[in-house]
């Protein structure tokens, strides 16, 4: 079994980031990502969460040598379980592979949660994945969670820019419907929010 | 970006995919994230969506790789906050 870890910091508010998450594909990033469907939806009223499973279609190139191995089907899927926990401010998805996993099974958590120190404007990002590969001989296995944990830093480096471009493409929509400030906006009037609205934008330029 | 939406793996599913994602996406922002609602108000859009998204998975074969998915991995909601260090609050 072989193991992958990596963190980030993104520059937006924790509710943004998750708001985010349910729109982050399609992005010109991730082509890989060809499909996402909703197959459960539940809330949980008295932990204020809601849980969420779904199936993420891909089409994954893989190496020709393990095209012989297993096949080269032409899409993969994944299932993936989050809950976002408003109490405590966390989301957590947690995914593994559907498609060849009686060879190699991918098991993804990823969690999101304020920055400690600037709670407010910041989002916490971990990810962690363990590899396992199931074939007859160990060099072969060694050879395959080898090359995983290089893809799948190649693919979390390339995920977090994709998720960078899609968190700005949204804030500026949030920012032009008011929806993540609706609340000041609606009390204190259209002037106002045209000037925060003005002053978000200086902000982003300034930070 | 940002208009575009994703698609569903059964391409017969994705119109009301997109009309459940746009309900999706209005309440959890508008309601869920401000603590107004904390109830599913897409209802109606969600029961066309998952009814064909449903009979999709068993004509493409994929609910057996599913269930065994559910099975093995059940991502349950103590694993998930023990991953998110809010076990026990």
């Amino acid at each position: 079994m072989k193991l992958f870890s990596s963190h980030h910091c993104f520059n937006y508010a924790w509710d943004q980031v998750t708001a985010a998450n349910w729109q982050k594909y399609p992005n010109k990033l991730s082509t890989h990502v060809v499909s996402v469907d909703i197959l459960d939806r539940t809330i949980d009223v008295e932990r204020k969460t809601l849980r969420t499973e779904r199936l993420i279609g891909c089409k994954q190139a893989i190496p020709s040598w393990l095209a012989c191995l297993v096949g080269s089907q032409q899409y993969s899927y994944v299932r993936e379980v989050s809950e976002v926990d408003l109490i405590n401010k966390t989301l957590v998805l947690k995914s593994s592979n559907l498609t060849m996993n009686h060879l190699l099974l991918v098991n993804e958590t990823v969690v999101y949660a304020p920055d400690a120190l600037l709670p407010a404007t910041r989002t916490t990002f971990s990810q962690n994945a363990e590899f396992t590969a199931y074939a007859t001989f160990s060099r072969v296995c060694d050879k395959l969670e080898d090359w995983l944990v290089e893809r799948f830093g190649q693919n979390a480096s390339t995920g977090k820019d994709a998720f960078e471009s899609v968190l700005q493409t949204l804030t500026q929509k949030w920012q032009e419907s008011g929806t993540f400030v609706s609340e000041v906006g609606t009390t204190i009037g259209d002037k106002t929010s045209e000037v925060l609205h003005e002053v978000g934008r200086l902000g982003k330029v300034f930070n | 970006m940002g208009n575009i939406m994703s698609v569903s793996f059964a391409p017969e599913c994705t119109e009301a995919k997109n009309k459940y994602d746009d309900c999706f996406n209005t309440w959890y922002t508008e309601k869920f994230l401000k603590g107004k609602s904390l109830e599913n108000e897409c209802t109606e859009f969600w029961d066309t969506y998952i009814t064909c998204v449903n009979s999709a998975l068993a004509k493409q074969k994929i609910k057996p790789m599913l269930d065994k998915a559910r099975e093995d991995q059940p991502f349950t909601s103590e694993e998930i906050r023990q991953s998110a260090g809010t076990e026990g609050k």
